[in-house]
């Protein structure tokens, strides 16, 4: 018996972290500072499933999320892990 | 994989956190000797301290031992190195005795593993050719959607080169001339389309068509509480799949129904209480009994564990008298209450289930009044991977920031779509991207998006502007002016379109 893998559940899109390399590429395309991008809570669920398989994430680190979309077909989406609380 | 757990004070915690590699003498016997791992917890839920054990032998006194007590010690264990993890909840070991809230003492478990790895690999399952389609439009410049290349590449083979490539000229005029220019304001246009077809939905709600006791908030209601952000929805309810090749099965669907239903000692029997005897008798109502699938033996253990009472079950009437051991109306009035609220079985918050066959295929769908994510998810025989609830803020904390953004879309797309309105999709994101983009599900309206906008004279337009301007000018804030409320109160053109652009005109040089 294997424990309950959020990542695997049907609302949860694809979560992938993002190297130090490719996040310079991401932020130059997108001409923008990191501080700038959604955020994604340190705590949440998702983000503990991804330390599970690979290990600690420090906050700052960019996830890539590549949904499923109705219009679009795949969209990638980025997020900042950040350890604060609610501002 | 073993591993074993116990609970130790702060002090020793940090012992051995700042001792790496010791000989540590506990005072429990451990049974089996293959056990590599350990974890540590203060308080015998959450294990925080993960040791490596080399030696596990019997205890002896030297004077190299670090101690978890000063007597009764009974074991050493060698520890070669101890690191600080995320604390691990306990619902992350089998513990061999089932049931258990706690680690008490000590105990050997298995550490379950976290079930493989997901990659769906979206973008690396692109097929080669529709990729390539994909790739000449980034040459040309502008990004193809996924859905437009697969339908380009189905008659990709019927076109030469160069129908081809006017073809994807085209493909880029149309893209270029859809795509919205940069500062258009397209969250005045999301609430207008979206707030247009409101004014024609019912504000009623609907019982779910041929299942009864049931129903669910549709229409403007079930609407403004999804961009409210509730903490809990007028009608929670889930929609509960079952696991492959049980699906189907009757007794297996009866069994999880059986396990979701909350049901008390009140919803199935009467509880009488008789002042001269000082006794309180349960009397279960049979009628009531089979529709919440429970029996007398149900009942019985469920009693067995009330505390300081003497049980008498009369087997022939089916009734069971209570007496507390201690003879006083305070005590009797206490049991009274706790035999009230003392639950049979089911897990808190689920107040009815009830299974409905799908027609075409046969397989059992759960649907129910109420909704525990968390505890329903870790049920024998759930797909936990399909179950879904309709409370967003529970999908939030169980499942995280981006199962909620989702589910606040296909929520909303779903409670438009039974009404027969028809919303352009990508107003719905935007609305789903506002109030996810912080990490947490935020309302639209005063205490979420609106409430939490950067500028003074923006926040005192919406609401409450006394309170606004007055802490604005208590903490000193500074307004730039940069949105779209504020320069209209200070008289100056908006920075949407044109407005949001400088240009200087540098004439010709005079000669």
């Amino acid at each position: 018996m294997a424990r309950f893998n959020v990542l695997k559940h049907e609302l949860v899109p694809e979560h992938q972290i993002v190297d130090a390399k490719e996040e310079e590429m991401i932020l130059r395309d997108l001409n923008i500072t990191k501080e700038l991008l959604p955020k994604i809570n340190r705590n949440d669920p998702s983000i503990k499933a991804l330390e599970d398989i690979h290990g600690p994430i420090k906050s700052g680190t960019i996830i890539r999320i590549v949904r499923k979309s109705k219009t679009a077909g795949v969209s990638v989406y980025y997020r900042v892990v950040e350890s604060g609380v609610f501002k | 994989m073993k591993v074993l757990l116990w609970k130790d004070n702060r002090k020793n915690i940090a012992n051995i956190l700042r001792g790496g590699s010791l000989k540590y003498a506990v005072d429990f016997a451990i049974a089996t000797h293959d056990l590599t791992e350990g974890y540590v917890s203060p308080d015998g839920k959450n294990f925080s301290l993960k040791v490596k054990i080399t030696e596990i032998s019997k205890y002896s006194d030297s004077p190299d031992l670090v101690k978890k007590k000063k007597s009764d010690l009974k074991t050493i264990l060698t520890i070669e190195s101890a690191v600080e993890v995320n604390p691990k909840p306990l619902s992350d070991f089998k513990l061999s005795s089932k049931g258990k809230k706690e680690v008490t003492d000590h105990a050997t478990a298995e550490l379950l593993e976290i079930e493989g790895e997901h990659l769906k690999g979206l973008i690396e399952n692109i097929p080669a050719n529709v990729r390539k389609i994909m790739d000449t439009a980034k040459e040309m410049h502008f990004e193809l959607p996924l859905s437009v290349a697969e339908k380009v590449q189905e008659i990709r083979d019927g076109l030469t080169d160069s129908q081809f490539k006017r073809l994807m000229q085209r493909i880029k005029i149309d893209i270029d001339s859809k795509t919205i220019d940069p500062y258009e304001a397209v969250g005045i246009i999301a609430a207008q389309s979206i707030g247009e077809p409101g004014t024609q939905m019912t504000m009623r709600t609907f019982h779910f068509a041929g299942v009864r006791e049931m129903n669910v908030t549709l229409g403007l209601p079930r609407l403004i509480e999804i961009v409210d952000a509730r903490r809990i929805p007028t009608t929670p309810s889930m929609v509960i799949h079952l696991k492959k090749g049980v699906e189907r099965d009757q007794k297996v669907v009866t069994s999880v129904i059986k396990e979701l239903e909350n049901t008390t000692l009140l919803d199935v029997s009467e509880i009488i209480t008789d002042v001269e005897n000082q006794t309180l008798s349960v009397a279960p109502n049979k009628e009531r009994m089979q529709e919440r699938l429970v029996n007398f033996d149900d009942i019985l253990s469920a009693l067995d564990s009330v505390k300081q009472v003497t049980l008498k079950p009369d087997n022939s009437s089916q009734t069971v008298e209570v007496k507390p051991q201690q003879e006083s109306f305070r005590k009797l009035y206490l049991v009274q209450e706790q035999l009230k609220a003392l639950t049979i079985k089911g897990i808190p918050g689920i107040k009815r289930a009830i299974a409905r066959a799908d027609r075409e295929t046969g397989e059992y769908i759960l649907y129910t009044q109420g909704s525990n994510l968390k505890e329903v998810l870790q049920l024998e025989n759930v797909d936990p991977y399909t179950t879904y609830t309709n409370d967003i803020i529970e999908i939030a904390t169980v499942l995280g920031i981006e199962a909620a953004r989702e589910a606040v879309f296909q929520e909303s797309e779903r409670t438009l779509q039974e009404q027969g309105l028809e919303v352009d999709r990508r107003h719905l994101m935007l609305v789903a991207d506002m109030m996810s983009f912080t990490g947490t599900v935020r309302a639209v309206g005063r205490q979420g998006i609106s409430g939490r906008k950067s500028s003074v004279l923006a926040r005192a337009a919406f609401e409450i502007t006394t309170k606004h301007l007055l802490r604005a000018g208590l903490l000193g804030e500074i307004d730039f002016l940069s949105g779209v409320a504020e320069n209209i109160i200070v008289g100056q053109p908006v920075t949407l379109g044109t407005g949001s652009v400088n240009l200087v005109y540098r004439g010709p040089k005079k000669e």
